[in-house]
């Protein structure tokens, strides 16, 4: 009987065996970007996915800060959390928070769409955002794709 | 008529539970009474699983051959009702298998699959 193919850690999991993709999140539109870097993560654009091994590659997101928001999500969209305590909710605007931490938003779209587990953990680290134009992983040459 | 008294048999159902929860954790693998339970609950749960598994290796299969095609510009709906126009008899399972190890032959049968879809 023919088997499925089944991804082997040890081949894939190696980070050389990965490829590095450059994302410019320039006026782009923040959950759409999110999508489309969280399929990459995955490794879901390759035919070798495998559902227990993390078979994804890097993305590098340079220009996190100049991400775009439709219609009035700008002062609308809240980021919301929960200290425990009685009357512990913060909510902040996005408009503020991306003033106070520009990589916070991209990072936490493309977690929240990532599965809730070890594996998408592991996979989550393989994002690297950051708010301009620089970054420091010149010697991985990542390839600038277009999403 | 004899009394009969039950302990042989009841040795021997005991022993075929414990065999089968041979390497569980803790008082389920040791003790009968907890054993039991999970045994029963095991047993229902491979029942359920064997027939999961089709569905979740087409799921696989799928996600894979979408992947493929994507690489080769089209989408799996597309793809897959452009094979079926074409009568391109091969199921799920092997176009899989074609997209993983040889990415050529794939090429070819999105070529195809693209001529059936231009023929609507």
């Amino acid at each position: 009987m023919q088997r499925t193919f089944v991804a082997k850690n040890e081949e894939i999991g190696k980070s050389w065996n990965r490829d590095w993709y450059l994302v410019n999140a320039e006026g782009k539109r923040l959950g759409r970007l999110a999508s489309e870097i969280a399929m990459i993560l995955q490794g879901k654009r390759k035919p070798i996915y495998t559902p227990h091994v993390d078979t994804g590659d890097y993305v590098v997101v340079i220009n996190a800060a100049k991400i775009d928001l439709s219609g009035n999500k700008w002062d609308q969209k809240l980021y919301r959390r929960h200290s425990g305590y009685i009357g512990g909710l913060k909510e902040i605007p996005y408009r503020r928070l991306i003033e106070k931490r520009p990589t916070f938003p991209v990072r936490e779209a493309v977690r929240r769409m990532l599965p809730k587990t070890t594996l998408g953990r592991r996979m989550l680290r393989k994002l690297k955002v950051y708010a301009g134009p620089e970054h420091p992983h010149t010697a991985q040459r990542p390839e600038e794709i277009a999403l | 008529m004899p009394r009969v008294r039950g302990g042989s048999k009841r040795k021997e159902s005991r022993k075929k539970i414990m065999a089968l929860a041979k390497g569980f954790k803790g008082k389920r693998g040791t003790s009968h009474r907890i054993a039991k339970q999970a045994v029963m609950k095991a047993l229902r749960n491979s029942y359920i699983d064997r027939r999961r598994r089709k569905r979740d290796f087409r799921r696989l299969w799928i996600t894979r051959i979408s992947a493929a095609a994507k690489l080769n510009g089209m989408s799996y709906s597309k793809f897959i009702g452009g094979l079926e126009r074409q009568e391109v008899g091969l199921n799920r399972k092997i176009l899989a298998e074609i997209a993983v190890h040889d990415a050529e032959t794939f090429a070819v049968l999105v070529g195809t699959a693209k001529e059936g879809v231009a023929e609507e």
